[in-house]
């Protein structure tokens, strides 16, 4: 496929290996991708298939057997511990399924915490910002326990943008939401890719919320069958599934 | 670092409950560690407060170097010496105050009475007065005390004041009162010096002269000019008595150290188990700080500020409680001291070391405890983030420690069988030590054995309890070291308590025989007490009814430039009315050796701390020069279990040192003699001496043991705070276990446990642990009580080792009333869970 826009995420070859001999899984074979910027990617696929493999060495949570990835042009390769922290605080926003904020701090203290980790002298100004546009501008002070999980789940969003990365990563972040919240998640995600410009990638097993990527990355036994643009209807990733036999 | 700061707090604070559970560990530590140390040094110093002259303006006191008094012209001499630009010549004696049968224990028993050179005294002391006038030449039966005194005294202007004197007693009307303080033990009265002298039947001899040092005269400098310009007979500055009570005090000190480290152990042991659960709490949010960024020195950092505000808290109330817990002993001892030793302790004394020490350990443990978990917390990776919580799972880990641990056990045991103080001493804390590194990997085990006993009383929730031991031996074996810690220290302490308490029965029964004391009220401390002429003897010995009757008479002398009492007795009738409880070696003999020249008997105090052996000689300064004698024997009486003190003939002390007045007398009733009409008899003669009580010995004994047994209460204070934190440790351990279980015990409820049921699993599970710790900790007290009894041998005060029955019985109590104690709150807590808000916890 062909972009015109600058690629944020390039792999090639990507390959992951757990185990040796008889015990061995090969997570991920060969995997080759390229996101531009801008992009919000889903990735779907049977359990097992490798995408949260995927979403981990993109992260630099984890490292690959074979393959390179390179992140806003910079190679990940062997990088030092130290190095990619930094990489991770500064260049990607993580989304999880399960909210993961500091239940002891507020929403502004949970969104501004990477930029505080930098010493961002304007840290609560940004992060009071990106919590506005997410729709939680009245809710500010809150704990975690005091909000809802699509609440918690817009605070997680607002930290994971209030480094301006150039990725953003979600790991299943509807999982552990009603139908109702789950959508306004999806919608937000669109919105990160569409009117503030960042790529995402996005891995689910929602069909409802995959409908709200631009592009649809199918898995299946650590290898890409299907990948193909989305025109936001609901039917789109219902019926790629169905055609790679995955439903 | 100021979000790690912020998360720091706000976690701390998050979890109230337990951060208080935690930091109390700590609080714990620190009060013994710092409040036992407060104590001693109080003591050294109401000991010198009481032996040594600190008023006026005075820079110097020269005193004998034998306790003895001496001719005035020193004066002239010492103010020959440069620096001295003024110097009073001076009597200072205790003068027991006749006591009334009602009188209140705590009473005043003594004054001190100073005779002071009216012409000089103006230049070395200051007499503010209240009212009434100062003494003026001539006055030699008025006085002057400090207006304070006075009331307490019931004594105003006009007054008498009755003291015994040489020949029977004196009276001094009060014509001044002064306006300064009365410092405890300090209770002066002053008289003029010929009056002072007449009092104490010196002659024209004085006991100290105080001087005055130019202004820009270097004290030290100065001392010794005039330690060099007066000789070796002379001593300035204070008195060194104090030396002799060092071998008990640091026996004392070493003991308390040693409990003080056990409970910041302990305390160790509970913050490194708090914040292992608090890492493992915490994966989650730890995870997703390494995915977002944060490097793995500032996770640890975290962790690390985290134990700093613990310890720092700690520690600050630590050091409040120790100074709580220092004053509650001075309250509860001093009435003890008081009619003991008739002196007045003060309040405790906290020196910068022991301030240092305490704030170093204290936050120093809190923190050294959470560097393993910080690290482990350091170590867990952003993946963390990505996966649901898990349960608690097996976690099977016996590395190399555990064969360090049983290296070390090993090694203690060579310690324990080669009897020496030392190697045993040093065994039991390297036991202990390997307890602590082995306890993981025999935990399981051990609680398969201990499970068996309560399984009967738990049959459906023992099984359960003790796999939940089981699946984390480390956090259990943490438990199980801080319980066997604080149980040990009980042990320990009791054995001690109880073997020096034998020890002093034993002293007393064998020492102190005789039917009749007759003794000065303060007989402990041998300083100025006012003695008794031969006359006083032969009376006794006379009376009807008395068979046989042995003195004890007093000086002091210097052997290689220390100070050591040196008691005169009578070999011939010694044996008759006390004996001597003989160290390995020595026997009644060595009595009838002091008989045939210059032969010495050294308690065991002395012996030790100069490795000195029977045949030895020994070279002593007396008033009448150097003198050398040989050791005859090692034995103690009971009056001198504590003060390092050698034995001489009555003879060699008059021959010697010039000494010829009795101070103790001891006497026995013939076998058909009536006790009442002799005592009655003893009782006339006595009340001529004011200065002597009558006691049969019978009464005394029952005296003593009294007040033994009023310390008690103090070591029962001790014992508690000791025993505590093995509480806050079983306390805080199953507080995690609930807590890291909540998922498990909601599906226990959901399928069909009662809430009872939940209950008696997390009791079990306590009563388990406790019982574990509870056995280690009696076998480790047991030992470390040895040590100790042994430790206090080796600096000479011999004590027979008393196994102690009543305190395995009572620690046996402890540790099971501690196991069901800090079971309640867990395990209602646990039945209380909401099972489907347990269930959905994350």
């Amino acid at each position: 496929m062909t972009t015109t826009t600058a690629s944020i995420v390039e792999i090639a070859g990507l390959t992951k290996v757990y185990g040796s001999g008889a015990a061995e899984v090969r997570a991920l074979d060969g995997v080759d991708l390229v996101v531009p910027e801008g992009q919000f990617v889903t990735v779907m696929g049977p359990s097992g298939c490798g995408k949260s493999t995927l979403l981990n060495l993109l992260g630099g949570l984890d490292t690959p057997t074979a393959g390179t990835i390179s992140i806003d042009g910079t190679p990940l390769g062997d990088m030092p511990d130290d190095r990619l922290t930094e990489l991770r605080r500064r260049r990607i926003g993580f989304v999880f399924q399960f909210f993961n904020l500091i239940p002891v701090l507020n929403a502004v203290e949970n969104a501004s915490l990477p930029l505080r980790l930098d010493g961002d002298s304007e840290a609560n100004a940004r992060a009071t910002a990106w919590l506005e546009r997410v729709g939680l501008g009245d809710r500010l002070g809150n704990r975690p326990d005091q909000l809802s999980g699509g609440q918690q789940q817009r605070v997680a969003i607002a930290r994971a943008l209030s480094t301006e990365p150039a990725l953003v990563l979600a790991d299943e972040p509807t999982g552990n939401l009603d139908s109702k919240s789950a959508g306004e998640i999806g919608g937000l995600l669109r919105q990160v890719s569409t009117d503030w410009g960042r790529s995402v990638l996005m891995v689910t097993h929602d069909l409802r919320i995959a409908s709200f990527a631009q592009r649809l990355v199918l898995m299946r036994d650590g290898r890409i069958v299907d990948d193909l643009m989305l025109d936001g209807s609901h039917e789109g990733p219902r019926l790629a599934l169905e055609r790679a036999g995955l439903l | 670092m100021k979000l790690t700061l912020t998360l720091a707090w706000r976690y701390l604070r998050g979890r109230g409950a337990r951060s208080m559970l935690t930091t109390l560990a700590v609080v714990f530590g620190v009060m013994l560690t710092f409040g036992l140390n407060g104590i001693l040094p109080a003591m050294m110093e109401a000991f010198t407060h009481n032996l040594l002259a600190a008023a006026g303006k005075v820079d110097l006191t020269v005193t004998s170097a034998y306790n003895q008094p001496f001719r005035p012209d020193v004066v002239d001499k010492l103010l020959r010496v440069p620096q001295v630009v003024a110097a009073s010549p001076g009597v200072q004696r205790t003068a027991p105050l006749p006591r009334s049968a009602d009188a209140a224990p705590d009473a005043l028993a003594q004054l001190v009475v100073v005779g002071i050179d009216l012409p000089t005294v103006d230049s070395v002391r200051d007499f503010p007065l209240s009212q009434g006038r100062m003494l003026s030449p001539g006055d030699n039966s008025a006085v002057v005390l400090n207006s304070d005194l006075g009331a307490e005294l019931g004594l105003g202007i006009g007054d008498q004041l009755v003291l015994p004197a040489a020949g029977g007693t004196a009276r001094f009307r009060v014509i001044g009162l002064l306006d300064t303080t009365t410092l405890p033990g300090q209770e002066l009265v002053y008289v003029s010096l010929p009056a002072a002298q007449q009092l104490f039947g010196l002659g024209t001899r004085i006991t100290q002269v105080e001087a005055v040092l130019t202004p820009d005269a270097d004290r030290d400098a100065a001392e010794l000019a005039v330690g060099a310009a007066l000789g070796p007979d002379y001593q300035v500055g204070g008195l060194s008595t104090e030396s002799t009570l060092l071998a008990s005090l640091q026996v004392g000190t070493f003991a308390f150290n040693m409990f003080g480290i056990f409970a910041l152990a302990t305390a160790g042991f509970i913050i490194l188990n708090s914040f292992r659960t608090v890492v493992a709490e915490r994966r989650r949010d730890i995870g997703m700080l390494r995915a977002i960024g944060t490097r793995r020195r500032t996770v640890m950092g975290m962790f690390l500020v985290e134990s700093l505000f613990q310890g720092l808290l700690g520690t600050a109330l630590g050091l409040a409680a120790g100074w709580a817990l220092a004053a509650g002993l001075f309250a509860a001892m001093g009435p003890m001291f008081e009619s003991v030793m008739h002196f007045r302790i003060g309040g405790p004394i906290f020196t910068l070391s022991t301030w240092v020490t305490s704030i170093l350990l204290g936050v120093g443990v809190t923190v050294v405890a959470a560097v393993v978990p910080a690290r482990a917390a350091g170590r867990v990776t952003p993946m963390e983030a990505m996966r649901p919580q898990l349960g608690e799972v097996y976690e099977r880990r016996t590395g190399n420690r555990a064969w360090v641990g049983l290296g070390l056990i090993l090694m203690s045991l060579f310690g324990l069988a080669t009897g020496s103080a030392m190697l045993v001493g040093l065994g039991s804390v390297v036991f202990l030590v390997g307890i602590a590194l082995i306890a993981p990997a025999v935990v399981n085990p051990l609680a398969d054995w201990g499970a068996r006993p309560i399984e009967l009383a738990f049959s459906r929730e023992g099984a359960i309890a003790r796999s939940n031991l089981q699946r984390n031996p480390g956090r259990s074996a943490v438990t199980v070291t801080a319980v066997m810690l604080g149980l040990a220290s009980i042990v320990a302490m009791i054995t001690m308590v109880t073997s020096i308490f034998a020890g002093f029965t034993s002293y007393l029964d064998k020492s102190l025989s005789a039917d009749y004391l007759l003794m000065p009220q303060s007989i402990i401390l041998g300083q100025g007490n006012v003695a008794a002429g031969p006359r006083l003897a032969d009376q006794v010995r006379a009376t009807p009814g008395i068979a046989a009757v042995s003195t004890l008479r007093i000086t002091q002398a210097r052997v290689d430039g220390a100070d050591v009492q040196v008691i005169g007795v009578d070999p011939e009738n010694y044996l008759k009315v006390a004996a001597f409880d003989w160290n390995a070696g020595s026997s009644d003999a060595a009595l009838d050796q002091l008989r045939t020249g210059r032969w010495l008997i050294a308690n065991g105090i002395y012996a030790a701390q100069h490795n000195l052996v029977v045949g030895q000689a020994v070279l002593m300064d007396t008033p009448t020069g150097p003198r050398t004698y040989h050791l005859a024997g090692i034995g103690n009486d009971y009056l001198n279990a504590k003060l390092s003190t050698l034995y001489a003939s009555q003879d060699n002390l008059q021959r010697d040192f010039t000494v010829t007045a009795d101070l103790l007398l001891m006497a026995n009733r013939t076998p058909s003699a009536d006790p009442a009409a002799t005592k009655q008899r003893l009782a006339r003669i006595v009340g001529d001496y004011p200065a002597f009580r009558l006691y049969e010995s019978a009464t005394w004994r029952a005296e003593q043991m009294q007040t033994f047994s009023q310390s008690i209460i103090v070591f029962d204070v001790l014992i508690a705070a000791l025993a505590l934190p093995s509480l806050l440790a079983l306390m805080n351990t199953l507080a995690i276990s609930v807590l890291a279980r909540t998922r498990e015990i909601g599906m226990l409820r959901a399928v069909g446990a009662t809430r009872r049921q939940v209950r008696r699993m997390v009791m079990a599970e306590s009563l388990l642990l406790s019982v574990i710790g509870t056995g280690l900790g009696a076998i480790a007290g047991l030992w470390l009580g040895y040590a100790l009894v042994a430790a206090i041998g080796s600096v000479g005060w011999q004590v027979p080792y008393e196994f102690p029955w009543s305190g395995l019985l009572a620690t046996v109590v402890v540790g099971i009333t501690f196991g069901v104690l800090a079971a309640i709150g867990p395990a209602r807590s646990a039945a209380r869970l909401d099972v489907v808000a347990a269930l959905h916890q994350e």
